[in-house]
C-alpha cells in the first residue's frame, strides 16, 4: 500500500449523503485509491474508507470538511501504516477439465476457495491483505481470467497505534 | 385526525409557521400547485422577480439584513438552474436561504421529462443541505429540518425539491413532532475555558496585537462585545470586507480593511503585528495574500464557529470553536485591561497619503460622501462586485451595524440590484442604495420591473466608466494593458428609467451631485442615478494576486495613462 493516509467516514446510509461525501473529496481533486463502502457497527450507518496520497495538511482539511457535512457522523484520518487492511476478491476463471486438478491446487495454495463451478467456468473467492489477493489473482491468470471483482480495501485502525492529535476515533 | 391538506398547502403552512413573511419567486409548471395554494396564505407576501437568479439574491439580501431565513421559489429545470448562482453566493457568505423547487412528478423522474433536472445533484456542493421530498408524509418534517439546518451554527442555503405530485398529494395534516436537530459536527479543541485563558495570556504578552473581525461578528450580532474587547485592551481593529460595519469606522481604534485592496497602513500593521486575534472570519486569500508571507511575526488566535475553518488557511496558536459573541464575551472577561498606545502610534506612522488620484471632479469618493451626507448615514449600502465595491468598502464611513451588504466570497456580479430588493423588504423604513458598476448593473437590470410592480423603493447608483473596470485594471497591471473585451457599452440609463416609469438622472459634474442624490433620496419609490466617472480610474493600493501584503502596488505601471 503506497498511499500515505487512510480516511474513514461514518455516514448515514443513503445515496444523497454518499454523493455529498464523494463530492467533498472529488472537488479537492485529491489522489485517492481503494474506495470501499459498506455497513458499519450501527444500523443505518455506512462506513466509507479510502486511501490518499495527499499530504497530511490537505488530508486533515478534508476530514474537517467531511465532519461538517450533513449526514456524516464521524470522520478520521490515520497513517496507512497504522491501518489493518483486508479485501475480498472474486475471480471468474476458466476451469477446463484438463487443467482442473492444477487449478484446484493453485486455489488451495493461494488461500482461495472455489465457490461455484459450471460448464467449465468457476468462481474463486480469496480474502486477505492486498498482497494475498493480488498473488492469488496472478496465480490464476494462466487459466484464463474472465472477470475480477474486488471489494476495495476495508480498514480499521490497529488498536496498537495511538490516534494522532485532532483525529477522533471513528466511533459513535 | 388533522385537517386534510395538499402538499402545497402544507408547504405554505409550514413556511408561515416558521415566521416567513416574504417569498421571492417565479412560477412554472412543476411548482404550480404551490402557487395555487399561496393565495390562501396572505401572510406570505410573494415578490415576482424577472429571473430566478434575482429571487435567490433577494432572499440572500433579506437574510443578511434580518438574520432570519430568506426564501426563494422556482420551478423545475431552468427555474432551478437559474437559482444556482444565488445559492452559491449565499453558501460562500454563510447566508441562511431556503430554496423551494418544484420537481417533475415522481413517475417522470429519471426519464428526461420536460423541464426535469437533477436539482439535488446540481446544488450538492453549494448548499448546506438538500433533499428531494419523496412523499407527503415527510413534507412537513422536511421543511422544518431544512429551515433548522439553514439557520443552525454557521448559516447557509438549503434546497427542498418537491415533486409536483407530492405537492398534489393529500394528507390529514398533523404538525410534526419536534425532531432533534442533526447538527453538523462541532468539536471543541480542548477545554473552552483553557483556550480562552491561553488567548488572554497571549493578548497580555503581545506588544503589537490586532483584532481582525469578519462576517461572524455580524452574523452573531457581537458588535458591542467586540467593541468592549477592543476598548478594554486598546487593540486596533481591522474589518474584513464582510466584517465592514461590524465596528464603527469613526472609532479611534478602527484601522480599515486588510488584504488585496486594503490600505497600506492596515497591511503593514498586519506584517508588523506579533498577535492577530481573528474573530468570525476565514482568512481567505483576498485577506492574506500569500499565506507563507502573511503576518510573519504574529501568533494567531482564531475564533470561529466552523471548526473546519480553523487551521484551513493559516495555522493558529490558539483555535477556539464558538460563535463570535459568546467567545468574545468570555475573552473580554478574561483579559486584563491594557492599552496599545505605542503600537497605535507606530501604525499611525505607517499611514500613507491616499494612493488613489481620481481625475475629473466626479470621484467615487465624492459620490459616496454625498450619499452619506444626504442620507445622514442612515441607509444600507448594497454593493455589486468590482472597483466600485472596493471604493465603497474603503471610503464609505460605516457607523451603523450591518449596513454594508456585498457578495464577498463568490464575488457575484449582478448581486446588488436584486439583493437590495430583499434588503428593502427587510428594512422598509430605511433608504437602501444598490451601487453597481455598468457591467454588474446590466446583468440584473430587468429587476427594475420587479421594483415597479411590487413598489420596492431601491435607489440604484451606477458607477459608469465604460469598462469592466476591475478586469481592465488587471489587464493594465498584469496583461500588458491589452484591454481585451473589457470596454462595455451601456444604454441611455435615463431613458431606461423613463421606460420603466421611474426617475433617472445622469451625473457628470460635481456640481450636479448633491441635488441629484437628494432628489433620488426623497423620491418615494425606485430611482436610478448614473454617475459618469473617469474611464481608467484604478483601485489603489493593490496586492498582486498571490503576492505578499508587504508589497503593494501604489501607482499604475509606467507608460500607463495618468488618471
Amino acid at each position: 500500500m503506497s498511499a500515505s493516509h487512510a480516511v474513514a467516514v461514518l455516514l448515514d446510509d443513503d445515496l444523497v449523503t454518499f454523493n455529498r461525501v464523494v463530492g467533498v473529496v472529488r472537488r479537492r481533486n485529491l489522489p485517492i485509491s481503494d474506495v470501499s463502502v459498506g455497513p458499519s457497527q450501527m444500523a443505518g450507518v455506512s462506513r466509507l474508507t479510502f486511501f490518499t496520497e495527499a499530504d497530511e495538511a490537505a488530508a486533515e482539511r478534508l476530514v474537517r470538511q467531511l465532519e461538517k457535512t450533513f449526514g456524516v457522523r464521524a470522520a478520521a484520518i490515520y497513517a496507512a501504516d497504522d491501518a489493518v487492511v483486508r479485501e475480498v476478491a472474486l475471480v471468474k476463471v476458466r476451469a477446463l477439465p484438463a487443467a482442473r486438478a492444477d487449478l484446484l491446487t493453485v486455489v488451495s495454495q493461494s488461500g482461495g476457495t472455489l465457490v461455484v463451478e459450471h460448464n467449465g467456468v468457476c468462481i474463486v473467492e480469496v480474502a486477505g491483505d492486498a498482497t494475498r489477493t493480488a498473488a492469488c489473482i496472478k496465480a490464476l491468470e494462466r487459466f484464463g481470467i474472465l472477470e475480477v471483482a474486488r471489494s476495495g480495501a476495508v480498514t480499521l485502525r490497529s488498536p496498537s497505534t495511538t490516534p494522532a492529535p485532532h483525529s477522533a476515533e471513528v466511533t459513535l | 385526525m388533522g385537517e386534510i391538506l395538499t402538499g402545497a398547502q402544507i408547504l405554505c403552512r409550514e413556511l408561515a409557521a416558521a415566521g416567513i413573511d416574504t417569498i421571492f419567486g417565479y412560477p412554472g409548471g412543476a411548482i404550480m400547485p404551490f402557487y395555487h395554494a399561496l393565495p390562501e396564505f396572505p401572510g406570505l407576501r410573494h415578490i415576482l422577480v424577472r429571473h430566478e437568479q434575482a429571487a435567490a439574491h433577494a432572499a440572500d439580501g433579506y437574510a443578511r439584513a434580518t438574520g432570519r431565513l430568506g426564501v426563494c421559489v422556482a420551478t423545475s429545470g431552468p427555474g432551478a438552474t437559474n437559482l444556482v448562482t444565488g445559492l452559491a453566493t449565499a453558501h460562500m457568505d454563510s447566508s441562511p436561504v431556503l430554496a423551494l423547487t418544484g420537481q417533475v412528478s415522481r413517475p417522470m423522474i429519471g426519464r428526461d421529462a420536460f423541464q426535469e433536472t437533477d436539482v439535488i445533484g446540481l446544488t450538492l456542493p453549494i448548499t448546506k443541505y438538500s433533499k428531494l421530498v419523496p412523499d407527503i408524509t415527510q413534507l412537513a418534517a422536511s421543511v422544518r429540518e431544512a429551515i433548522a439546518i439553514a439557520l443552525e451554527g454557521r448559516p447557509g442555503p438549503v434546497v427542498l425539491d418537491v415533486p409536483k405530485d407530492v405537492q398534489n398529494q393529500k394528507l390529514a395534516y398533523e404538525p410534526p413532532p419536534a425532531a432533534p436537530l442533526r447538527a453538523s459536527g462541532r468539536v471543541q479543541l480542548g477545554s473552552l475555558e483553557q483556550q480562552v485563558q491561553e488567548a488572554a495570556r497571549l493578548i497580555a504578552e503581545a506588544s503589537r496585537p490586532l483584532l481582525m473581525i469578519g462576517h461572524g461578528v455580524i452574523l452573531s450580532k457581537a458588535y458591542d462585545d467586540v467593541r468592549a474587547l477592543a476598548e478594554k485592551t486598546g487593540i486596533p481593529v481591522i474589518t474584513t470586507l464582510l466584517g465592514i460595519s461590524a465596528f464603527p469606522e469613526s472609532h479611534p481604534l478602527h484601522l480599515g480593511m486588510p488584504g488585496m485592496h486594503g490600505e497600506v497602513h492596515v497591511n503593514r500593521a498586519i506584517q508588523h503585528a506579533d498577535l492577530i486575534v481573528g474573530i468570525g472570519l476565514r482568512f481567505d486569500d483576498r485577506v492574506t495574500g500569500n499565506t507563507a508571507a502573511f503576518a510573519p511575526r504574529a501568533k494567531i488566535i482564531h475564533v470561529e464557529l466552523d471548526r473546519a475553518e480553523i487551521g484551513k488557511n493559516v495555522k493558529p496558536a490558539v483555535g477556539i470553536v464558538g460563535d463570535a459573541r459568546t467567545v468574545t464575551r468570555l475573552l473580554t472577561d478574561e483579559v486584563r485591561a491594557r492599552n496599545c498606545d505605542e503600537w497605535m502610534a507606530e501604525i499611525r506612522g505607517f499611514v500613507r497619503p491616499r494612493a488613489e488620484a481620481f481625475s475629473g471632479d466626479l470621484s467615487p469618493e465624492a459620490i459616496l460622501a454625498s450619499i452619506y451626507e444626504i442620507t445622514g448615514g442612515h441607509c444600507t449600502i448594497v454593493t455589486d462586485v468590482g472597483q466600485h465595491q472596493m471604493w465603497v468598502a474603503k471610503h464609505y464611513p460605516y457607523e451603523r451595524a450591518n449596513t454594508h451588504i456585498t457578495s464577498g466570497g463568490l464575488g457575484t456580479m449582478g448581486f446588488a440590484v436584486p439583493a437590495a430588493m430583499g434588503v428593502h423588504l427587510a428594512r422598509p423604513d430605511e433608504p437602501v442604495w444598490a451601487i453597481s458598476g455598468d457591467g454588474g448593473f446590466q446583468m440584473n437590470m430587468a429587476e427594475i420591473a420587479t421594483m415597479v410592480q411590487e413598489g420596492l423603493s431601491v435607489k440604484m447608483a451606477i458607477f459608469n466608466n465604460g469598462y469592466l473596470g476591475m478586469v481592465r485594471q488587471w489587464q493594465q497591471f498584469f496583461h500588458e494593458k491589452r484591454y481585451s473585451c473589457t470596454p462595455i457599452w451601456s444604454p441611455d440609463y435615463v431613458k431606461l428609467a423613463d421606460a420603466y416609469g421611474i426617475p433617472g438622472w445622469r451625473v457628470e459634474q460635481r456640481t450636479q451631485l448633491d441635488d441629484v442624490v437628494r432628489a433620488a433620496s426623497v423620491h418615494r419609490g425606485p430611482a436610478l442615478v448614473e454617475f459618469v466617472i473617469a474611464q481608467e480610474a484604478n483601485v489603489f493600493p493593490m496586492i498582486p494576486p498571490g503576492g505578499s501584503l508587504s508589497e503593494p502596488i501604489e501607482a499604475a505601471p509606467a507608460g500607463a495613462p495618468a488618471v
